[in-house]
């Protein structure tokens, strides 16, 4: 299988990474102010370097799990800027801020670069080989049921290996955990459609109706809809397509929204069946199923004016095909998988499944798809640590202390395992529990493949290589430690792997014919294959369920909220933010929030009407508490919010992981209460109710709003114009 | 300084465009900006901070109005007193707009910042002397001045970011203002590649970081005088001149199909960067 007399270093050369030691030790951080390597000058330069050309290789972005191709440059040997790949059906050359981020991700001065051992309080540094052994010894003896393995998704051959590593520990306790995932709608999906994510065609659509799905800014996989978007406003057969978005708090998304439905918390669900009502179509007993839901009390429960529901209905009429949404703030109840299945009805009412709702391929070697998770994986682990049952808990690629319901007491639970280990790229607020860290490389200077949980067009294995070499000498990647942890239990099968890239290149090789290679040796299958970034391959086709069905479908009639927590906290989700794990990056600190240009810290957002009702100014520190406890923050008058509802937006709050992310803002996951979806067991994250009271503290608001606070101030500066009054066809 | 410097005419050294001597050729670098597309998502904003080694101020100092954002993303609100912002909001990507009369350049006391005959408004750094009077006269507030001495401030570039900065742009000091250059350094190596080819260079040759990286392709760059480029058929279709300041659209208030603009065109700024209106829905 794998070729013996291999040399990484030899490889490295080979495709010009070779350069990277001589150019880093320009800068002064390498070996050789320990005179362990040779400066060789820049006359003499290794092959494939130039002196100040800049030069690009192709790999994966994984600041999230969306797998955008990105193509690094890098010159003398350092990673300067990450593009898009214009190959790449996912992203097609283009990026997202949080992408562009990635090279801080790698340079950051917080990562962890040792091994470490927790000694009473204080990490104590040991060696690779000790590590190892401590984690041989202590999963010795225990059986599999006490091991416990949280992580984020994961997918591609790291799935792979990490399979094989708890299966050698007879341990089936892998919780994957994603805070901020469209858990619900996944299982409502799989429901309507028979898929827990079909391909959703933005670009093919007349009319797109989101209930709070931000597409453009943190849903799914944001940079791809962001292209269907630009195609969509361009038009379809030159008719411009019309977004609608219904939620309570206005997000990225509705915010470019043609009309933004300001709806209450958790009726999205009742608005949907008040369309299907209105449009009058269907039948059978969908039509019984809705029949209740009349304009006059559909407005009554949503607050939509009923004139708003009449013309949504018309317009979705008129054009199709249309397309309908089910996000975030929709499933976020305990009733979520009611209000997804209901607006997924929709679709199937208009006939837009398998026209705008399309079937998707599915991935032919089902051990490297995507394994997805959301908070329901999180609950069952933290219930097994209270309990006790878990004596060693592993944690990559999550951050549960900082993430998990505040109800949850996760970090106490923790505590009751006796080792837990964290693969870390910061000592995040997880690590800082665990008992041994240990040090990750960054995607940048990693081998990985990649599989899309979101397919845009065929199925494709997304390659992850080095764009330059280790900054840190000790630190390595997952792919190398599991390997080395499964070198130990099962030496026979992976001892003929030298390390991660070995195992990677012969486990591609082994199925070249399968990946189109069949025509060539393997040595230019290999090269083709990094320089590409992406295998592409036809995969099997899904068969969409076209079961429309009302069955089971019971809305819960609106409660007014009131007595001692009168208002929902929506837990706002930014798409440079997400779930806080990219906090340590500076440009995604002072990168403004699009909708309230607030920079470097947290806010409370809430509606003009209610904060006057309530005597609270722009800057006034309030306090927010919930049944599970209270943070404080600086209130922002925002008009995209409904009045029963206040906002403070997820990813800030950190008390750890490094110097950009400690102390700024706070963290509402702290706050929120433990209520679940009732059919899916996952958090419902729009469920927690709050009060809001003034501390009589008051803070500058650190924003990018502008001298004019936000006013054109009676100039033509950002200029909107009537769909009426032009004709977008004939533009160029 | 000494005084006959002082005293001396500095408007002699300026060039003012567009004029007839001087005509754009053969490069005219110009910009076209869909606020249809335009999402508002800061893209562009974090890519020009990678592309061009932009300070992350912090804080303390952004509340002081001093972050260094060359590319910012503009918000603003409806203005007619409705409970909810229904027709969502208006995004404005906003940049230095490479002024043809560029109010800056006539006030700067050393002639630090002029016009290119590529037609850029370019900032030397080495000659700039902080007066920062051009940061003043400029009508769009893209001039950024740096108040510290970032290399050397803790925490901005910390010793493994140095090694992200881009070594084709330099890194400002105390003292120096600083904007949007149109990615020069980007027009500067396709120039040089296109000259050693005998040619000038081609329509998709060169891209600016804030272009590249865009999710939607709001924006659009390149050769004005060039009529292969999408942005001079835009400009075109729009019916927008760069030598004038009444466009077509002006002079048909109400009843034109057309959307492209230039902000503040009153002011006689002559920009760089045509802005396409945002289309909004009308039967929703």
């Amino acid at each position: 299988m794998m070729d013996s007399g291999f040399d990484r270093r030899d490889f490295l050369k080979v495709l010009g990474w070779g350069g990277a030691a001589v150019a880093l030790s320009g800068c002064g951080n390498t070996s050789v102010e320990d005179g362990k390597e040779t400066v060789v000058s820049y006359s003499e330069p290794a092959d494939y370097v130039i002196p100040s050309i800049g030069v690009y290789y192709n790999s994966t972005c994984a600041q999230c799990d969306a797998g955008c191709s990105i193509n690094g440059r890098v010159r003398e040997g350092r990673v300067l800027k990450l593009e898009g790949n214009p190959n790449s059906t996912v992203n097609r050359g283009k990026m997202c801020g949080l992408g562009q981020a990635g090279v801080q991700h790698h340079y950051n001065p917080d990562r962890v670069r040792e091994p470490l051992l927790r000694t009473g309080n204080q990490g104590q540094t040991i060696s690779w080989e000790d590590a190892y052994k401590l984690i041989a010894e202590k999963t010795q003896g225990v059986s599999g049921d006490q091991i416990a393995f949280l992580s984020g998704g994961v997918s591609g051959h790291l799935k792979v290996l990490l399979g094989n590593y708890l299966d050698s520990l007879s341990c089936k306790n892998h919780f994957v955990y994603e805070a901020i995932a469209p858990g619900v709608a996944r299982a409502a999906n799989k429901k309507s459609y028979g898929v827990a994510m079909p391909r959703f065609s933005i670009n093919k659509a007349k009319v797109v109706l989101s209930f709070g799905a931000d597409f453009l800014g943190s849903w799914v996989s944001p940079v791809h809809f962001s292209q269907q978007y630009a195609q969509f406003r361009k038009g379809v057969d030159g008719q411009r397509g019309v977004l609608v978005q219904v939620e309570p708090k206005m997000t990225l998304t509705g915010a470019n929204a043609d009309r933004w439905v300001a709806i209450r918390p958790g009726t999205e669900g009742v608005l949907a069946l008040g369309i299907i009502n209105a449009l009058g179509t269907a039948t059978g007993d969908i039509a019984a199923a809705v029949k209740a839901y009349d304009r006059d009390r559909v407005s009554e429960e949503t607050g939509v004016p009923a004139g708003q529901i009449d013309k949504i209905a018309a317009m979705l009429k008129l054009h199709s095909p249309s397309l309908v949404l089910a996000g975030s703030a929709a499933e976020g109840y305990e009733h979520g998988s009611q209000n997804a299945a209901a607006i997924n009805l929709l679709n199937h009412v208009l006939g837009n499944v398998g026209k705008t709702v399309e079937m998707t391929e599915d991935m032919p070697f089902p051990q490297m798809s995507p394994e997805t998770g959301n908070t329901a994986a999180l609950t069952s682990l933290n219930n097994g640590l209270a309990a006790s049952k878990y004596k060693v808990l592993f944690n990559f690629a999550a951050n549960p202390v900082f993430t998990a319901s505040g109800a949850m007491n996760f970090k106490e639970n923790m505590a009751k395992a006796d080792f837990k280990v964290a693969f870390a790229h910061y000592l995040d607020e997880t690590a800082l529990q665990a008992d041994l860290v240990l040090p990750l490389d960054s995607p940048l200077e990693d081998w990985g493949t990649q599989v899309p949980e979101y397919l845009a067009t065929c199925a494709q294995i997304n390659i992850q290589q080095p764009l330059m070499e280790k900054l840190h000498a000790n630190t390595r990647g997952m792919g190398d430690i599991l390997l080395s942890m499964l070198k130990q239990r099962q030496p026979d099968d992976y001892n003929g792997y030298e390390d991660y890239y070995g195992y990677l290149r012969s486990a591609v090789l082994s199925v070249k014919d399968a990946l189109g290679g069949a025509s060539v040796d393997d040595e230019t299958f290999w090269n083709r294959t990094l320089s590409g970034g992406i295998i592409k391959f036809e995969g099997s086709v899904n068969k969409l369920s076209a079961n429309a069905s009302a069955a089971g479908l019971k809305l819960p009639s609106h409660s007014e909220a009131g007595g001692d927590y009168p208002l929902r906290l929506i837990p706002g989700v930014t798409a440079s933010m997400r779930d806080g794990r990219h906090a340590n990056q500076p440009w995604l600190q002072e990168s403004p929030d699009p909708l309230t240009t607030i920079v470097w810290d947290s806010w409370v957002e809430i509606h003009p009407k209610k904060a006057a009702e309530l005597s609270i100014a722009e800057g006034d520190i309030v306090e927010v508490t919930s049944k599970t406890g209270s943070i404080k923050a600086q209130a922002y008058l925002f008009p995209g919010i409904h009045p029963e509802a206040i906002s403070v937006p997820l990813g800030r709050g950190h008390e750890a992981m490094g110097r950009y992310a400690k102390g700024y803002g706070v963290n509402p996951f702290q706050i929120l209460d433990a209520v679940f979806d009732k059919e899916t067991g996952e958090l419902a994250m729009h469920e927690t109710r709050v009060k809001i009271s003034k501390t009589g503290q008051r803070v500058i608001v650190v924003k990018d709003e502008g001298a004019a606070g936000g006013q054109q101030m009676g100039k033509k500066i950002a200029v909107r114009v009537s769909s009426d009054d032009v004709d977008l066809s004939e533009e160029v | 300084m000494s005084v006959t410097n002082l005293l001396d005419d500095w408007a002699k050294f300026r060039h003012p465009h567009p004029v007839d001597d001087k005509p754009h050729d053969p490069y005219k670098w110009a910009m076209a900006i869909d606020l249809d597309a335009c999402s508002g998502c800061n893209a562009c904003s974090v890519a020009c901070y990678a592309e061009n080694n932009i300070p992350v101020v912090g804080k303390d100092k952004f509340l002081h109005g001093q972050s260094m954002h060359w590319m910012r993303i503009e918000r603003y609100w409806d203005e007619d007193g409705r409970d909810f912002p229904d027709q969502g909001v208006q995004f404005l990507p906003m940049m230095c707009q490479q002024c043809e009369a560029a109010p800056c350049e006539t006030v700067c006391p050393v002639a630090a910042t002029n016009h290119t005959s590529d037609g850029l408004n370019s900032q030397i750094y080495n000659r700039c002397i902080g007066s920062r009077y051009c940061s003043a006269n400029c009508p769009f507030k893209v001039r950024y001045f740096n108040w510290y001495d970032y290399p050397t401030t803790d925490d901005v570039w910390p010793a493994e970011m140095t090694q992200q900065l881009n070594p084709d742009v330099s890194v400002r000091g105390k003292g120096v203002m600083e904007k949007c250059t149109f990615c020069v350094q980007r027009l500067h190596e396709a120039k040089v590649v296109a000259k050693g080819e005998g040619r000038i260079v081609r329509e998709g040759e060169v891209q600016t970081a804030c272009q590249q990286v865009c999710p939607t392709n709001a924006i659009s760059f390149g050769n004005l005088m060039d009529p292969d480029a999408k942005v001079h058929q835009q400009w075109q279709a729009q019916q927008v001149e760069l030598d004038k300041d009444k466009q077509a659209k002006d002079e048909n208030e109400g009843g034109s199909e057309l959307r492209g603009y230039r902000i503040l065109e009153e002011l006689r700024p002559y920009p760089s960067v045509m802005y396409l209106e945002r289309v909004r829905e009308s039967a929703i």
